[in-house]
């Protein structure tokens, strides 16, 4: 007999619905909602007049790593835009960078006689309702910046902050880094050095992982602030 | 509060499949994982059990999002149904009795704090009337036939399950339910109609 015409169709519904129809019986409805459609329109009455909403109060944060192994399972990787698969490149290029800083500070470490680059603060970058707070220093030999947050800050997943120097002369925005933290410390190049002075701006954008895609600010600046000396 | 409207667009980005779909499907994830997992986990009453049952459904979500009804269902309704089925479908293939492992809401725990009688932003006036037309439905059920629904709705309960947690005959929880189900329907029918 088709399900359809079932006399406890409704009573079916909803001991589906609750979950109380189990085994061969359940099974066999399910096969009546692909074949029969008004057996699924049935449900879906049903389905939208007497079914609470589950309440978020009940919510639990999945474990960590529930996302990576989904995301592999899937082969997302294949699924996002371009310049996000660049995101490969940026972390060779933050190894690489990770290497550079290590030697940097390993080279005075074992060798004595070479002194540690004194920090000294040049800016003070502030959100616009003054409670973040990033100190920006600027090492005695002008070759490492240092960023550090009054508290941790750190990116989501799906997102990076990224630094930039706001020319003194005007023009356009230049990246000095992509982070996955605010509390940071990198190499700039002597060119870069030369224009952190006095009335340049520093500013961090939030920008998708990996960073602009444009090369230019796209997200929001998060916090601003001009260089003192 | 998570919000129709935009899981909706989350669903249909996902279900191109093409450049973006992953970002749409990760934030897709981020929002409703947690509460998904909070279902399955009340379901199995195990964590980890749970953990796989949200996996599984996401991954059947990435799948079948295609075929997602924009136009007829809410959008986290069906992946609460797809989380649902799933539960079942583990509860049924596992051979153990979960009575024992069950956590069960303190007794004070009633509908109001197992579910949300918000509206949708999305569809306003009519979901509102409805969610207190079905939360005074369910309100006025005999209590027996109401704590039946509910433990077997929000703990994917069985009729067995339910005879060993109520110390009741499974004819009398039967009975609970039928009569519970048959009673809500009716409210909700009788009430819908006087509406209009």
């Amino acid at each position: 007999m088709k399900l359809a015409n079932h006399p406890r169709l409704d009573a079916l519904c909803g001991e589906y619905l609750l979950g109380t129809l189990r085994g061969p019986a359940r099974r066999r409805f399910q096969r009546a909602l692909g074949e029969e459609p008004q057996v699924a329109l049935r449900l879906r009455h049903w389905e939208r007049t007497s079914l609470p909403k589950h309440s978020e109060r009940i919510a639990i944060q999945p474990s960590r790593g529930a996302w990576t192994r989904l995301d592999r399972e899937l082969g997302l990787a294949r699924y996002r835009p371009r310049w996000f698969r660049r995101v490969g490149l940026w972390r060779a290029w933050a190894v690489a960078a990770t290497l550079a800083l290590l030697a940097a500070i390993a080279v005075p470490i074992l060798l004595p006689g070479l002194r540690t680059a004194e920090l000294v603060e040049i800016a003070r970058l502030e959100s616009a309702d003054k409670r973040e707070v990033l100190h920006a220093q600027l090492s005695s030999d002008r070759r490492t910046l240092r960023l550090r947050p009054i508290r941790p800050v750190i990116a989501g997943p799906t997102q990076s902050y990224e630094l930039w120097l706001l020319p003194a002369g005007g023009g356009a925005p230049v990246s000095l880094a992509v982070l996955g933290a605010l509390d940071a410390r990198f190499a700039i190049s002597p060119l870069q050095a030369e224009e952190l002075r006095p009335g340049a701006k520093l500013a961090v954008s939030v920008e998708p992982a990996g960073g602009s895609p444009t090369g230019a600010p796209t997200g929001p600046v998060i916090l601003v602030g001009e260089i003192a000396s | 509060m998570l919000d129709d409207l935009k899981i909706k667009r989350l669903i249909l980005g996902t279900a191109l499949h093409g450049e973006g779909s992953a970002e749409a499907f990760e934030a897709l994830y981020r929002k409703c994982a947690p509460l998904l997992l909070g279902i399955a986990r009340r379901m199995v009453g195990r964590r980890e059990l749970a953990e796989e049952i949200v996996h599984d459904s996401f991954i059947r979500i990435w799948r079948s999002a295609g075929q997602f009804d924009a136009a007829s269902v809410q959008p986290l309704a069906w992946m609460v149904t797809i989380v649902r089925n799933r539960a079942i479908d583990v509860l049924e293939s596992h051979d153990v009795s979960r009575v024992d492992a069950l956590e069960v809401d303190a007794p004070g725990e009633g509908i109001d704090a197992l579910f949300d009688w918000a509206p949708d932003l999305e569809t306003g006036l009519d979901t509102e009337r409805r969610s207190r037309l079905l939360r005074d439905c369910l309100a006025g059920l005999h209590a027996a036939e109401r704590q039946s629904l509910v433990l077997a709705y929000a703990h994917g309960m069985s009729h067995s399950d339910l005879a060993a947690h109520l110390q009741k005959p499974l004819g009398t929880v039967k009975g609970w339910i039928r009569r519970g189900l048959a009673n809500l329907r009716e409210c909700v029918e009788r009430r819908t109609e006087a509406a209009r």
